[in-house]
């Protein structure tokens, strides 16, 4: 957790590996850019002015497309976002605003947190699981595998997102749909010290 | 919108089976520094809004917000109720060492005005450790939630969940947000702040939201650790639950079905029934849609219990403290629970009848509830719920 690792975005290989060593099953994944093609990110309607909720929700569907089609009647799935900066340009925007003594644009209000965009994402595909967003991908990796040990979730989707934040940068996203089985004995948060 | 599933499919919530404790809590609010002040506040049940001295407001259409006065520091006043709720936990510099910190916050509150090359080191794992560092915490483990207002009771929520399956000792949660002009300029924007200058949740005539002031840290802990120490604990982290409502990207499902799976998940963690609770600490944000969602989350979870389990939100007092609410709201429920006073939904001005619920209404209700729970909600249909026990 160091300030020069947050601006190095989880790829999709890290991420597996990641999921991989918290015992969890990557089940599919999609990532940004993914082809040549990934030039620009896709408009997201209610969404302005920054690429960050585009770009969360156009990862996350490629992982969700990729699922099987035929999900468990009942499945619950957790939305896990994990973001070092989170949507710095909209952040960067209302400031410079605020600043200027300019009109805040009202859209920028619903978009100013990243569950906004989960919601989004869970309305859109059902997933009415626990919404959380952190600040790094191991926390992230954990908190999914938490809510599924404690059943609060069956399935976790973990969307990595970071906005290309100098110039010449290049937006990166990655997400992983992962699932359990249940691990009690999982020790999911040995990071911490323990007596 | 999709619809989402009855509370009724709700599966049995699993946890650990050891017992989880708050030894140590410390708070800032618009009632002044520590708890002693927050609590007088509380049980003044006069609401703490005043005209914004802090940052020029003259552009606004609402110029009100719950703010201490002058201009506090975000990084400083965190560190200071980290350090402080270790220091009521009595916890020793080596067991602060060992000892994780989960941070709610939005995000570093520099980093929107910093120029782009330092951006990077402005963001919110590099706040986190800063107040760890600053609190004598270890580095290591160390998390920073940023989901919005269930930032806080979701780090509550992980840290006990993690305690009771005896993956960690002790975590120390906390959260800040401070009054400040960006995210008072996206909220009047937003039209959701109350323009008559009160919160008044589950009310007739509520006009919306008031932010405020909150900067809380609580210490969380195995019953074996706190009594390996011989600390009393204040309370028991009883039972959590987190839920989502698969609805619109910002309002609650109308239903409240997600946060009745929170509720039920919360009840059954805790191993207790409806009518156990003897106090809701509720979201009550006082908006239009929201307060008629939670009343109907919790007639849907508690059943015949919502009928006489005693509900109020102290958001009417201390107003909506974002990212921080569920340390601060945690922390209320906790004094009032051990003070035997329930504090007042203020504001009220008649019955809605889509928000029929037990509320304290008019003064503080002298009650001693054996187990109280604390909810709340975010964007993106985000619900917790946490349910403490009075030891």
């Amino acid at each position: 957790m160091t300030p020069e690792a947050a601006i190095v975005p989880t790829g999709l290989a890290e991420l597996h590996a990641a999921a991989a060593a918290v015992g969890l099953t990557v089940t599919s994944s999609g990532s940004w850019p993914e082809t040549d093609a990934d030039g620009e990110v896709t408009a997201l309607a209610g969404f302005i002015e920054s690429d960050f909720s585009p770009l969360l929700a156009q990862v996350a569907t490629r992982a969700l497309r990729g699922r099987a089609q035929q999900q468990a009647s009942g499945t619950v799935t957790a939305i896990v976002i994990v973001t070092s900066l989170g949507d710095i340009t909209s952040a960067t925007r209302v400031a410079a605003a605020v600043d200027a003594g300019e009109r805040v644009p009202p859209l920028q209000f619903f978009q100013s947190v990243p569950n906004s965009v989960a919601g989004y994402l869970a309305a859109r595909w059902h997933l009415t699981g626990p919404v959380v967003c952190v600040s790094e991908t191991t926390a992230g990796l954990d908190v999914a595998a938490l809510l599924i040990d404690d059943a609060d979730a069956d399935e976790a989707l973990v969307v990595c997102v970071d906005l290309a934040v100098t110039d010449g940068g290049r937006h990166r996203a990655a997400a992983i749909l992962v699932t359990g089985p249940v691990r009690p004995e999982r020790q999911g948060n040995r990071r911490i010290p323990r007596e | 919108m999709t619809d989402g599933p009855a509370a009724a499919s709700t599966p049995t919530a699993r946890r650990g089976a050891g017992s989880v404790v708050v030894t140590g809590a410390a708070v800032l609010s618009a009632y002044g520094r520590g708890t002693a002040a927050l609590l007088a506040g509380l049980l003044s049940g006069q609401p703490a809004f005043a005209p914004v001295q802090r940052f020029d407001v003259g552009a606004r259409r609402v110029r009100v917000a719950a703010a201490m006065p002058g201009r506090p520091e975000l990084l400083t006043e965190v560190t200071r109720a980290v350090r402080e709720a270790c220091d009521d936990a009595g916890l020793s510099p080596s067991d602060r060492a060992r000892s994780p910190l989960f941070l709610a916050i939005h995000t570093d509150p520099a980093i929107a005005r910093a120029a782009e090359p330092d951006q990077p080191g402005l963001g919110p794992d590099a706040f986190t450790a800063s107040v760890a560092d600053g609190a004598g915490l270890t580095g290591e483990g160390i998390r920073c939630y940023m989901s919005a207002c269930v930032a806080a009771s979701t780090a509550i929520a992980d840290a006990a969940a993690i305690i009771a399956r005896g993956h960690a000792d002790r975590v120390v949660v906390a959260g800040g947000y401070l009054v400040d002009r960006d995210q008072f300029a996206l909220f009047d924007a937003g039209r959701v702040l109350a323009d008559d200058g009160q919160v008044r949740p589950f009310s007739v005539s509520r006009r919306g939201l008031l932010l405020g002031d909150g900067v809380g840290a609580v210490v969380i802990e195995s019953s074996e650790s706190a009594h390996a120490r011989r600390v009393p604990p204040l309370a028991r982290v009883a039972g959590w639950g987190r839920s989502g409502d698969a609805y619109h990207p910002c309002l609650p499902h109308p239903e409240g079905r997600g946060m009745a799976r929170a509720v039920t998940a919360g009840l059954q963690r805790a191993g207790i029934a409806a009518e156990d609770l003897g106090y809701i600490n509720a979201h009550g944000s006082g908006t239009g849609q929201s307060d008629p969602a939670e009343t109907n989350a919790l007639r849907l979870a508690l059943g015949d219990a919502v009928e006489t389990v005693p509900v109020s939100s102290t958001k009417s007092l201390h107003g909506q403290a974002l990212e921080a609410s569920g340390v601060l709201e945690l922390i209320v429920t906790v004094l009032a629970a051990r003070e035997g006073l329930l504090p007042v939904n203020a504001g009220f001005l008649g019955q809605d009848d889509r928000c029929r619920l037990n509320l304290v209404l008019g003064e503080a209700l002298a009650a001693t509830p054996e187990f109280a729970m604390s909810l709340n909600a975010a964007f993106g249909g985000a619900n917790t719920a946490l349910v403490i026990g009075l030891p």
